[in-house]
């Protein structure tokens, strides 16, 4: 809901262009750059330089910014989502995951390198408070209501919920081994563990684990499609894509994608994008033949955001 | 287009590491592995082109011929280690690692560790001239640890072990002691956390220099000429810091890749022509011994130096 609901900004705040063909933002961590690909051609056309490691980027609530978190080189990039020019850079201790709240009031940032999960003040970006956990915080969902925010803690093997409303640690329960991507689907939160072969299915109340759903080996990062008939699940170690009932929880159909698949946005054809980490590509999935392209992106391709209303990128 | 080292080391990646630590419950160090396997393929690559090239240099000119290399093999042994094997992963996850908690916490007090990239934000996206400012300031950084190693009686017991080749060849760079190794990479690891060096961007301008560092140990009666020599160290240069007489705390040609730092800071010396190696009081161990007796000789010629201050 809340990657629709900010296409949906993103799709009001970009004017669209008559030629407009959509551009691809790909962050290619080990080459520190943004790829931005044509969607049309699936072609990369330029790169912009981080300082260090970005992995991950969001769109900012009122879509007027792309966020990229830069790790080792601690700055915040502020991308225009359009053309990619950069807006601003800002200081910001080991931004690794990021994500807004549904209602836009808070900015979390998990600092996998130094342990610690920030939460800012979405509007002015000032810190509120920075909760120091063990260990390896990775990725993050909220609760619809914006209430709690749910960070995986990959290293302990353990999954760390903050009410942000008392701004305080509410539970923090061990969910199966090396947790990685995180989703908060049908009053429940979906931790993909990687270090297993499934997704365990957690009480939002107090973090007992209720199922495990088993998706492939290393299941690592998991996203529902647009129209929430489709729970996509990829799996690290097993180079798979799962394609899931999110009712159900049942096993639709295995994607072969080897490369180490990572993260995944949807275009409007119906296609996902993927990232694979070790492959320095971007597979583009057709879910009904099973048939991807690739792209030829930089280094260890890691976070990506598709903006299919961007104006025809210049060459 | 594709970049073979990345290809290779994604194979390496999916097909070796991966079942391993998905085997053991070890999926954490994911990231950290596929940083060794780039280290690792770029660390062999090195050491393939570097003996392809020159290898056949000592077979054209060789400054001596040695009835036995045995020596020799122990070099090459050192050079495995040091570019593919253990050292790239500590290196890789001990310098990220402590770069990243390092740099975080300055950020987080408002300070951002300098680079040269903030200094001169042009340099953002023009990765060679980039890579080139860091190379000549870590060079200058190393010149000095360098010169160093060779003043206090200690470090050189330690460093001595490198000075022992009496074969010297194109293996010979990476033949240090360990806690000599150790040294060296706190060393960088300080000066690359103080103007942030990412390795990890520069793989290819690594490789070169590591290969500039090999050729100028190699057995090989070559100079780059009056001005080439100047640009850059040429084995030449180099084995006249290695020559019996340089043995010591008294030496000359300090330089890794460039000789500009020995000529700015008076200790360079053009006038050697290709002189014997060796550390004539070093014991023989350190010489000739196996990879282990040239490490305990080290310790042991350490330990005496620390007991006699």
């Amino acid at each position: 809901m809340r990657r629709a609901f900010f296409l949906l900004l993103a799709l009001l705040a970009v004017p669209a262009a008559a030629n407009a063909t959509g551009v691809a933002f790909i962050i290619d961590s080990g080459a520190s750059a943004i790829s931005i690909v044509d969607m049309a051609t699936l072609h990369e056309i330029r790169r912009i330089p981080a300082l260090r490691e970005p992995h991950h980027l969001v769109l900012s609530p009122d879509g007027k910014s792309l966020l990229v978190g830069d790790t080792a080189g601690n700055e915040m990039l502020f991308l225009d989502p359009a053309t990619g020019a950069v807006q601003k850079r800002i200081t910001m201790a080991d931004p690794y995951q990021l994500g807004f709240s549904p209602d836009a009031k808070f900015f979390t940032v998990a600092g996998l390198a130094r342990n610690q999960i920030d939460v800012y003040d979405a509007a002015t970006m000032k810190l509120i408070k920075r909760f120091p956990v063990k260990t390896t915080p990775s990725h993050i969902a909220y609760a619809p209501d914006s209430g709690t925010v749910f960070v995986s803690l990959q290293d302990s093997d353990r999954l760390v919920a903050i009410d942000l409303r008392k701004m305080e640690i509410k539970w923090n329960e061990p969910v199966g081994k090396t947790p990685a991507g995180v989703l908060w689907l049908n009053g429940k939160v979906l931790v993909a563990d990687m270090g297993t072969d499934y997704v365990a299915q957690v009480d939002p109340a107090d973090g007992r684990v209720l199922a495990h759903i088993t998706t492939g080996q290393g299941a690592h990062n998991l996203f529902l499609s647009p129209d929430r008939k489709i729970l996509w699940v990829n799996n690290r170690a097993g180079g798979t894509t799962a394609s899931l009932d999110p009712t159900t929880l049942k096993v639709i159909r295995t994607y072969t994608i080897p490369g180490g698949p990572d993260d995944i946005d949807f275009a409007p054809d119906g296609k996902l994008w993927i990232t694979r980490r070790w492959a320095a590509k971007v597979a583009v999935l057709d879910p009904a033949t099973g048939s991807y392209q690739t792209i030829d992106v930089g280094r260890s391709p890691h976070g990506l955001w598709l903006n299919p209303r961007a104006p025809a990128p210049a060459k | 287009m594709d970049d073979p080292f990345g290809l290779a080391a994604g194979w390496v990646q999916e097909n070796l590491l991966i079942p391993v630590l998905y085997q053991f419950g070890l999926m954490g160090w994911e990231d950290i592995a596929f940083g060794w396997a780039l280290f690792a393929v770029y660390g062999a690559v090195q050491v393939g082109l570097t003996f392809a090239l020159c290898l056949p240099l000592e077979h054209w000119r060789p400054v001596e011929r040695w009835p036995s290399q045995q020596a020799v093999w122990v070099d090459a042994i050192y050079t495995v280690i040091s570019r593919v094997g253990v050292l790239p992963l500590v290196t890789f996850v001990l310098f990220y690692r402590t770069q990243v908690a390092v740099n975080g916490y300055l950020a987080d007090q408002g300070w951002v560790p300098p680079t040269l990239e903030g200094f001169f934000p042009f340099l953002l996206g023009r990765q060679v001239l980039t890579f080139v400012l860091y190379a000549i300031i870590l060079d200058f950084a190393d010149y000095w640890r360098h010169r160093i190693s060779h003043q206090f009686r200690w470090w050189w017991a330690l460093h001595s072990l490198h000075h022992a080749q009496r074969q010297m060849t194109f293996w010979s760079d990476d033949r240090n002691h360990i806690l000599d190794d150790t040294i060296a990479f706190l060393w960088f690891g300080v000066i690359a956390l103080l103007i942030g060096v990412p390795p990890l961007q520069f793989p290819l301008l690594v490789l070169v220099l590591r290969f500039i560092e090999s050729l100028s140990h190699a057995n090989v009666r070559l100079s780059f000429g009056w001005l080439g020599e100047r640009l850059l160290i040429s084995p030449r240069f180099h084995r006249a810091h290695h020559g019996i007489l340089a043995a010591g705390q008294t030496s000359c040609n300090y330089g890794a890749v460039f000789p500009w730092w020995d000529m700015l800071l008076g200790t360079a010396d053009f006038s050697r022509d290709f002189p014997p190696t060796g550390d004539p009081s070093g014991e023989e161990a350190l010489a000739t011994g196996s990879y282990w007796e040239q490490q305990w000789a080290g310790l042991r010629r350490f330990g005496r130096a620390l007991a006699a201050r």
